[in-house]
């Protein structure tokens, strides 16, 4: 059933991956600077966040619950990778 | 009754509308405060308990010259000498760029890194510098030199004679960090096709100077505890969506959320990022 999820949404699940790998990648380019890799993590999230809010409106249910999902985990993300960052 | 807490926590179930607790809405919320508040603490701590909860540093010039004559003498080359005049040159330098707030060889008014060698009347004939900011100990230093073409030339030259060496902490690039200058120097050309010299131990060549160094031994490596603080959380997390995901699954369950795959991709980018991440970086 995954498979076929994956296979259906094949150019969004690889958009995703895509721009995900390019954000790690992007981030460990600058190695010794934490606000361009903050900056990095935090444009990322913002596609992410928008990836997933379209992809819903456009082959699914898009309620505000979900968006508020993306939301709080993208936050979730982002405030762990701030408090990673500030401890190094 | 504790098991019962963990699945309503951990596994979706009719008490928690099939989406384990841990995921819902109130739950990250509470998830995402708890990281802020423990931002601002880590910050306070920082400033204010750097002995108990701080950055453990130790990065010495004794340590730096040791490990970088080590890898000469493992290449069959001569050992450099600490040098006054090339350690001076790399003060000033380090200080310049802490100064005026750069982080390259070049500053942007055009200084170059022989001026500061001038500064201190070591007439060379050869010199060359290695730049290292926000490494936590002297082998990474070394180690990251050695693994970079160009810095790896310098260390390895037959060219040079002497080396120096300043350590200094302080705001660069609006970050406090550790600042490592290493100059390369020889004031006498190289005959070519001359043997090297017999290799001293370093030891015997330390001349008798102040060495300089960065050491920060805290009771608690904070960059350790935010490492691991933040690994095992977005673990746990990717680990329930998983989890979540193929029970649902099996299940046949239709519940109005997000997709489970999106999630675990976004916070498995994170997971990728805090343990590749390199703290250091050369120059």
């Amino acid at each position: 059933m995954i498979k076929n999820k994956i296979k259906e949404h094949i150019f969004y699940y690889f958009s995703l991956l895509s721009v995900v790998i390019l954000g790690v990648f992007l981030t460990l380019q600058f190695p010794g600077n934490k606000q361009i890799q903050m900056m990095t993590i935090v444009i990322t999230t913002f596609f992410y966040v928008g990836f997933g809010i379209v992809h819903h409106r456009e082959n699914h249910n898009l309620s505000a619950k979900i968006v508020v999902e993306y939301m709080l985990i993208g936050a979730l993300g982002m405030t762990i990778a701030s408090f990673f960052l500030l401890g190094s | 009754m504790f098991l019962k807490f963990l699945h309503h926590f951990f596994l979706p179930h009719e008490s928690n509308n099939h989406r384990p607790k841990v995921l819902h809405h109130t739950s990250l919320m509470f998830f995402i405060f708890v990281f802020l508040v423990g931002q601002i603490m880590m910050g306070s701590a920082k400033a204010n308990f750097g002995d108990v909860l701080g950055a453990k540093i130790d990065v010495s010039v004794e340590r730096l010259l040791q490990l970088t004559n080590d890898e000469r003498q493992n290449k069959g080359l001569r050992s450099l000498l600490l040098n006054d005049k090339l350690s001076k040159a790399a003060f000033l330098k380090g200080t310049y760029m802490l100064q005026k707030n750069y982080w390259a060889h070049n500053a942007p008014d055009g200084t170059t890194p022989w001026v500061f060698i001038r500064q201190t009347k070591y007439d060379y004939v050869y010199a060359g510098e290695n730049l290292a900011r926000g490494f936590t100990n002297s082998s990474d230093v070394v180690k990251a030199w050695m693994e970079s073409p160009t810095h790896r030339d310098n260390m390895l030259s037959t060219n040079y004679k002497d080396i120096g060496f300043s350590v200094l902490e302080g705001k660069l690039l609006g970050e406090d960090t550790t600042l490592v200058v290493e100059m390369f120097g020889s004031t006498e050309p190289m005959v070519l096709g001359s043997q090297p010299e017999k290799t001293i131990p370093s030891k015997e060549v330390l001349p008798q100077i102040a060495l300089e160094k960065v050491i920060n031994t805290p009771v608690f490596d904070i960059s350790l505890v935010s490492r691991y603080v933040g690994i095992a959380t977005l673990a746990l997390f990717i680990f329930i969506f998983v989890i979540d995901l193929i029970i649902i699954e099996r299940r046949k369950i239709v519940r109005l959320v997000g997709h489970n795959l999106d999630h675990i991709t976004f916070l498995f980018m994170i997971l990728l990022f805090i343990i590749l991440f390199n703290r250091g970086s050369i120059l």
